[in-house]
């Protein structure tokens, strides 16, 4: 039963994406939205129940729910909820101001879907071939998404989202063709398993370690091009900043985590095959670059979403640091961190993009006084902004000390230096930017409208997450985030 | 001794063979052109009738010429011809003794044509001529370089530079390329296109001073002195032909003076020569020259594959 | 047939490969850069063909087929249908000198054939030099995407990258399932569109190659 589970559930939104570009009425719409998501994250608990009960789960031969897989399925779960439910009052905002037209939105919420479709098969993927298939498609649906608009800036995102991307990955794929390469000649030719990440992981100690590190090498600069890891992060603050505030919220809130999903993989394979300190050394280094890298931007931003595309560059370079310290406390730093990072972003590019909204502007000089005129909302994006920038009570601040205790534990104090020193400068600067935000009073040309309630709601319900983790971490996730850093090799 | 003679009248006769042969190869690619471009064209035996015409008209030259001057035709033909009796076109060396030059010699051989050639240029004191001359120097200095790769990735699993050597061993592997051969093929054959000053490095049918590099450094000349040069400008296109025919395209090479390996070996040479002339023809007529500025960026192409298939022997 | 024979006939393959990608490279009009990408599949067919007819894999014939017809004619004539559409001058501009790019080149070859010396006993897995000139064919393609300014330039790079990709691919131990390299093709076919969506997009809206855009900084 369970295993047929792993393959209905992307089929689930896939098949729904179909049906949705047949019907052209927007509540009709919103609706099956709403109900393919609600289904979606039903499915995902109910994967991570049996998962739980009874270990790891395969279908068919390509599919596989493990530990790991879990965490990210319910992340993205999560996430798909919230965003539609959000979507129902932003969109009747968006074609009420004219931004939509109503006669596209069944593909707007088709490719949403697909795109859902897509990074579900991504995770729960034992084929590393299908995994790759599946981040690509990823890339496809997202890449119109980021266009959708059809401006000028939003096809400039969306080309150089797709061009970088695409080219990423085909380094992940080359990557992973060698790895391929390396366990069918540690079996001695093809084996019909050879590309799933099971068989390989099994014999992973027996792989050739000199092709195991060029393929990972080519793994992590491809997946950590999708991840949005610097030096190949340039296209990351254009692509979430140009797409319509919903999808920014999956891009930033799933699809790089999916992206990380698939380093991670392949991280656990290379711990065996190369020993420790080469993979986590490159994961130390990608993260605390991405950290470093993303830091000025932040100070210097203007455009909201923009910022927000940096932060989630800064939070990536986070879970890779946490990798790259390594061990069962790095790493279980790191996947809450995925988590909470998920939730977080999610929750602010929401209230974002009510401000947006409202202000028709993305300019954070000209939005003021948000609190004043959006009392609700501008709370709740204090509170974001507050948690992003790694403040108790807070989720954030949790993994993030995670993280720095599995630096000071592994001895590596200087990378952990760096870190709280750019972690202090980002909370300075997005405090200043925030809090010129919601605070003073608001100019003529704002909205001053009642708050919108569906985008509430998934606000509320996204926060409710935020502040529960920050202050204990339930027992059932800690057993899930337990295994999977078992999973990971941590 | 007796080797020894045979030896010599072997470099001879392929000496001749080529001399005589030159003028033809430009017919047959004059009339290939010709051909695609839906025109009868002139006879192949052209070529020959323009030298004789030459050979009878009276030889102008410049008041600030030197006498040097009216060496130089003689000098670039002597040189030519020198190069051409060192390509082994039918025979391979049977137990030769008197080491008569190898790749190396030919290529300075070439170069010091062009050198000449140049000197002359400039001498005559012209515009054209002049810059004629600072062109072709140029490409020689693009070409020459990226030559001498090509027939080192041959000569390195040779071991030797000895064209004779190198041609045999091309003929015992037969068809058996490999990817540093099909690169070094590819290069030499981007810079026949330069050394025979076809397009789209140089365009051999025009007079305009815009496009001339080689044609610029003819101007100057007349009568029996501009035959020995145009005479030589064939030899060398040949000389070249035959260089890439040797290196690259093996099966045909005779032994001794039996009558049906000579023929076999003859109509060898004559297939090859057709076939590269046929990619002259192709080349010139479906390109159009490149403007001076971006033929290092063609030659370039050439010289970068020349030094990857050297690389790739090595590695 | 043996497999020497197979290797030796993927290293004049190789070898092909090598060139076309310098052509492109080198290339000064658009259409002589798509023309050589076509010739690249044509190539990475015959390459699977052989690989097919040498290990005796029935799948390997089918995906050699299949790259033809996707990589060698679908490809090349989605570009050509965005070129005529969206009228652009034919010349390609450089965003570095041309010889310096030939020399980077140079350079990649090198050290993706040192690369390949300094492997192990696993080089066996990998029939031929199909490992290293997947590697200079990626680079490289990588190298024209980002030293040139047309939109359709950078997506004959593109192209031209996962054709090295292909090779290694088609090369390693006995290919990868047939399903792998059917849904890569998919996707590849699948980008491509897209991407050729947005340039003609870009072009209906605002009269400028979408890869000159370059409004979003900081």
């Amino acid at each position: 039963m369970t295993s047929h589970l792993l393959w209905i559930t992307p089929l689930v939104p896939f098949a729904a994406a179909l049906l949705m570009l047949l019907v052209r009425s927007r509540r009709a719409l919103a609706a099956m939205d709403v109900a393919i998501s609600l289904a979606v994250l039903a499915l995902t608990v109910a994967i991570a129940r049996q998962v739980q009960v009874h270990g790891a789960v395969s279908a068919l031969g390509v599919f596989r729910a493990d530990g790991l897989a879990v965490v990210f399925l319910l992340l993205v779960g999560l996430l798909s909820v919230a965003v539609s439910v959000a979507t129902v009052g932003w969109m009747r905002h968006e074609v009420g101001r004219g931004q939509m037209r109503e006669d596209r939105l069944h593909w707007y919420f088709a490719l949403v879907h697909a795109f859902v479709a897509t990074m579900l098969v991504t995770v729960l993927s034992d084929n590393l071939g299908i995994l790759w298939i599946a981040m690509e498609g990823t890339t496809i649906t997202s890449a119109l998404l980021v266009g959708f608009h059809g401006d000028k800036h939003g096809l400039e995102a969306a080309w150089k989202y797709i061009i970088v991307t695409t080219i990423g990955i085909s380094f992940g794929l080359f990557g992973t063709v060698l790895i391929y390469g390396a366990a069918a000649h540690a079996q001695g030719g093809v084996l019909t398993g050879a590309m799933n990440w099971s068989s390989i992981s099994a014999i992973a100690h027996r792989l050739d370690p000199g092709i195991i590190r060029i393929g990972f090498i080519f793994v992590i600069v491809g997946y950590g091009t999708k991840a949005g890891l610097a030096p190949v992060h340039m296209w990351l603050p254009d692509a979430h900043s140009q797409a319509p505030t919903p999808v920014s919220a999956l891009l930033s809130g799933a699809l790089i985590k999916c992206a990380l999903f698939a380093i991670i993989r392949f991280h656990s394979i290379a711990l065996q095959a190369c020993g420790p300190e080469f993979s986590s050394g490159l994961l130390l280094a990608f993260g605390l670059v991405s950290v470093v890298v993303a830091t000025p931007f932040i100070i210097v931003q203007h455009d909201l979403k923009r910022l927000l595309g940096y932060h989630s560059v800064e939070h990536v370079g986070i879970i890779a640091l946490g990798l790259g310290f390594g061990g069962p406390l790095g790493t279980y730093g790191a996947l809450l961190h995925v988590v909470n990072h998920g939730v977080t972003k999610a929750l602010v590019f929401l209230v974002a993009g009510d401000g947006i909204g409202r202000y028709g502007t993305r300019d954070m000089r000209r939005m003021k006084g948000f609190l004043g005129l959006a009392p609700i909302a501008g709370t709740l994006l204090l509170m974001g902004a507050f948690s992003l920038a790694g403040t108790p009570p807070f989720s954030i601040f949790v993994s993030e000390l995670i993280v720095v205790r599995a630096g000071i534990a592994g001895g590596r104090f200087v990378p952990v230096a760096i870190f709280l020193a750019m972690v202090v400068i980002i909370f300075a600067g997005l405090i200043h930017h925030v809090g010129q935000m919601a605070f003073g009073s608001a100019g003529e040309g704002a909205e001053r409208g009642r708050e919108a309630l569906t985008p509430l709601l998934a606000m509320f319900l996204l926060a409710a997450v935020m502040v529960l983790l920050g202050l204990w971490i339930p027992v059932r996730l800690d057993e899930v985030l337990s295994a999977a850093t078992g999973v990971a090799g941590g | 001794m007796d080797a020894i003679i045979a030896q010599v009248s072997r470099t001879l006769a392929q000496a001749v063979l080529l001399v005589a042969a030159g003028p033809l190869v430009t017919g047959i690619v004059q009339k290939g052109k010709a051909r695609l471009q839906c025109r009868a064209g002139a006879s192949v035996w052209q070529p020959y009738r323009d030298l004789l015409k030459l050979l009878r008209k009276g030889t102008v030259q410049s008041d600030t010429a030197s006498p040097f001057f009216r060496a130089v035709p003689v000098l670039v033909l002597a040189a030519t011809v020198t190069a051409a009796a060192l390509v082994p076109v039918l025979w391979t060396p049977g137990g030769g003794d008197l080491p008569f030059g190898d790749a190396i010699l030919l290529v300075a051989l070439l170069a010091l044509a062009r050198f000449l050639l140049a000197v002359g240029a400039l001498d005559a004191g012209g515009a054209f001529g002049g810059m004629g001359a600072s062109r072709e120097m140029t490409v020689g200095l693009l070409v020459e370089p990226a030559l001498m790769l090509s027939v080192f990735s041959v000569a390195v699993t040779g071991g030797t530079t000895e064209l004779g050597l190198l041609a045999a061993r091309r003929e015992a592997l037969a068809l058996s390329w490999t990817a540093p051969d099909l690169l070094a093929l590819f290069a030499m054959l981007i810079l026949t296109l330069a050394e025979t000053g076809r397009i789209p490095v140089d365009n051999p049918d025009t007079h305009l001073e815009l496009t001339m590099l080689h044609e610029g450094m003819l101007l100057e000349h007349s009568g029996p002195g501009l035959a020995c040069i145009v005479l030589a400008t064939h030899v060398k296109q040949l000389v070249i032909l035959s260089l890439v025919a040797a290196l690259f395209l093996p099966l045909g090479l005779a032994q001794g003076w039996g009558a049906a390996g000579l023929g076999l070996a003859l109509g060898a040479f004559a297939l090859k020569v057709l076939a590269l002339s046929g990619f002259l023809v192709l080349v010139e007529s479906s390109y159009a020259k490149l403007r001076f500025f971006r033929v290092p960026q063609f030659l370039g192409l050439g010289f970068v594959c020349a030094f990857l298939a050297l690389a790739l022997r090595v590695l | 047939m043996s497999v020497e024979l197979a290797t030796r006939l993927i290293d004049i393959l190789g070898g092909l490969l090598l060139f076309t990608m310098l052509l492109i490279l080198a290339a000064g009009q658009l259409f002589r850069a798509i023309y050589a990408v076509a010739a690249q599949a044509v190539f990475l067919g015959i390459a699977g063909a052989v690989l097919a007819a040498a290990t005796g894999n029935v799948d390997l014939w089918i995906i050699a087929g299949i790259t033809i017809v996707a990589k060698a004619v679908l490809l090349p004539w989605l570009l050509m249908v965005v070129v005529n559409r969206v009228h652009i001058s034919r010349e390609i501009e450089s965003v570095m000198p041309a010889s310096l790019t030939l020399i980077l080149a140079a350079g990649i070859v090198v050290l993706a054939f040192h690369l390949n010396a300094s492997l192990g006993p696993v080089r066996q897995a990998i029939t031929g030099n199909a490992l290293p000139v997947g590697v200079t064919l990626i680079l490289i393609g990588v190298l024209v995407m980002a030293s040139r300014r047309k939109a359709l330039v950078q997506m004959v790079g593109l192209f031209a990258s996962e054709n090295g990709i292909f090779f290694t691919a088609m090369a390693v131990s006995q290919g990868m399932p047939l399903i792998i390299e059917i849904g890569v093709i998919l996707d590849v076919v699948l980008g491509a569109l897209v991407m050729g969506i947005l340039v003609l997009r870009v072009r209906s809206s605002v009269d400028t190659d979408i890869a000159d855009l370059e409004d979003l900084r900081g």
